[in-house]
């Protein structure tokens, strides 16, 4: 039986969340401190962007573990807490999530490269995610997110990992940037190798996030739709970032910028889409009536 | 073979990112008797700079940018020793310190701008991630460095680079150092904005910025 998410997929366009560490330092989290620590010390906060994403119309918001991997946590001196803090993390999102709405579970890089340019091995990583996956399945989400992924060969490490332990969908989105050859991760993987390998691997769904805008998104998603019929996931950047009068660097790119592509995005392939860095609950509510206008047309 | 010869070999042998022939064709030169600073800049340096060509059109990725910094450090790594027996130092492009800003564990593109700096003749120490202000100034007086990179990844966390160049002033050792700033969201105008001395895109940009600023072609 396919997966309610995937059935959602198929009658519209499904919107996810945005930013979440952005939102957590708007409610004090100290620059620098590992987010995933507030699962555990700062709930109440947590719950707060869920839910504030959740009512400017998100279908699926992304739990707060983005660098939870055990690898990831470690940097911080936290990964004895790994289970913990991801479990707490999507209870937290299960919380907050009205009924028919859904949680999706995020894992971002653990930030060790492999062999030969780095020490790690892919089953070192592959057990790195599963472990990580275990607690979010435990805590009750739905689907999970592997994000920003700027090398294919752990994206599918990660993707053996998770189907290890569950067998929730597993949707991929890698960070590509663009060159006059077309579109290519940090470690060189072109975007239709990236779709075509992650569907052999068995995502249910594969797409872009982070480093692009939602107008450079737009070739970017075309190119993944050439090498794959999975459901595509956009998720771009709120702009590049830049000064601002209080001398603080930020993504400072007006939401209706930001959502002037987002028909775009749908019409070249994408069926979820939602915003990376500097996204807000105010770019998820114009993109909510975005899709609204675009599916009325 | 002629020495035009010898010297495309060696641009070739970075270019291909092998290390053994990078080394071989360095042990050859020493032991043949050749003007090693001319090897370094005839032969070495224009495959490294190769490399950045070909990174910068996206025809290379991360991991040929690896190989080849690899290949060179081999080659240096024969060359260097020489070099200072012969009282010939190469490093005049001079010492750099290099770290990921306190409160910031990103570190890859640091790494590869540490990786990079260091095939194109830099004496690099690598401060890892998370580094304290006071550790890049101890440091930087320690070794006698010319440079100081920070680097971060987090809008948030960039906001350290200002403060340490606040420190450096605080200090009275603002002009000693030449600070570059790098990281995803940094930019020129940040540059401007903190007072940095510079700011590159990546790692390719940063060692042509390093070498300008150490004034070397």
């Amino acid at each position: 039986m396919t997966h309610p998410i995937l059935e959602l997929a198929r009658s519209r366009t499904v919107l996810f969340d945005g930013a979440m560490g952005t939102e957590l330092m708007a409610r004090g989290l100290a620059p620098g401190a590992p987010p995933e620590l507030w699962n555990a010390e700062r709930p109440d906060a947590v719950r707060e962007v869920h839910a504030a994403y959740f009512e400017a119309g998100a279908d699926i918001v992304s739990t707060n573990t983005f660098g939870g991997t055990p690898v990831r946590l470690a940097a911080h001196g936290l990964e004895a807490r790994a289970f913990e803090l991801n479990r707490a993390a999507a209870r937290l999102a299960r919380e907050a999530a009205p009924p028919g709405r859904f949680v999706a579970a995020s894992l971002g890089p653990t930030g060790k490269f492999l062999k030969p340019q780095g020490p790690a091995t892919e089953d070192e990583l592959s057990a790195a995610y599963a472990e990580q996956a275990r607690a979010l399945a435990d805590g009750g989400v739905d689907l999970f997110l592997i994000e920003t992924q700027y090398d294919l060969r752990e994206a599918l490490a990660a993707i053996q990992g998770i189907g290890s332990v569950s067998r929730l969908p597993v949707f991929v989105t890698m960070t590509f940037n663009v060159f006059p050859r077309g579109y290519f991760t940090l470690l060189g993987d072109s975007a239709a190798r990236a779709a075509a390998e992650l569907e052999k691997a068995g995502a249910a769904a594969v797409g872009a996030n982070c480093t692009l805008t939602s107008e450079q998104m737009v070739g970017c998603i075309a190119a993944l739709r050439s090498a794959t019929t999975l459901p595509l996931v956009a998720q771009a950047n709120a702009g590049q970032p830049a000064v601002g009068p209080d001398g603080k660097v930020g993504y400072a790119q007006p939401v209706e910028a930001y959502v002037r592509s987002v028909p775009d995005l749908i019409a070249a392939g994408a069926g979820f889409v939602g915003g990376c860095c500097g996204t807000t609950p105010d770019h998820v509510r114009a993109m909510a009536r975005a899709i609204r206008r675009k599916e009325a047309s | 073979m002629t020495k035009d010869e010898i010297y495309s070999k060696m641009s070739e042998a970075i270019v291909a990112g092998d290390r053994e022939a990078a080394r071989g064709l360095a042990e050859e030169a020493v032991r043949s008797g050749l003007d090693l600073l001319e090897v370094v800049d005839r032969g070495y340096v224009p495959g490294i700079q190769k490399v950045g060509e070909l990174w910068e059109q996206g025809e290379y990725f991360l991991p040929e940018l690896i190989t080849s910094a690899e290949a060179m450090k081999a080659a240096m790594g024969v060359l260097e020793p020489e070099l200072k027996k012969r009282n010939a130092g190469s490093r005049a492009g001079g010492r750099v310190v290099i770290g990921t800003i306190e409160g910031d564990i990103h570190d890859i593109g640091k790494n590869l701008v540490a990786s990079m700096l260091q095939a194109g003749g830099f004496e690099v120490h690598d401060l890892g991630a998370d580094v304290k202000l006071e550790r890049y100034i101890e440091t930087a007086e320690e070794v006698g460095a010319d440079m100081i990179c920070l680097s971060a990844l987090l809008t948030t966390t960039m906001m350290n680079q200002r403060r340490f160049i606040g420190l450096l002033r605080e200090r009275g050792l603002r002009d000693k150092y030449k600070v570059l700033v790098g990281g995803a969201p940094a930019n020129r105008a940040w540059a401007e904005e903190i007072g940095a001395d510079g700011f590159a895109e990546n790692a390719v940009a940063a060692v042509k910025l390093a070498r300008s600023l150490a004034g070397r072609p």
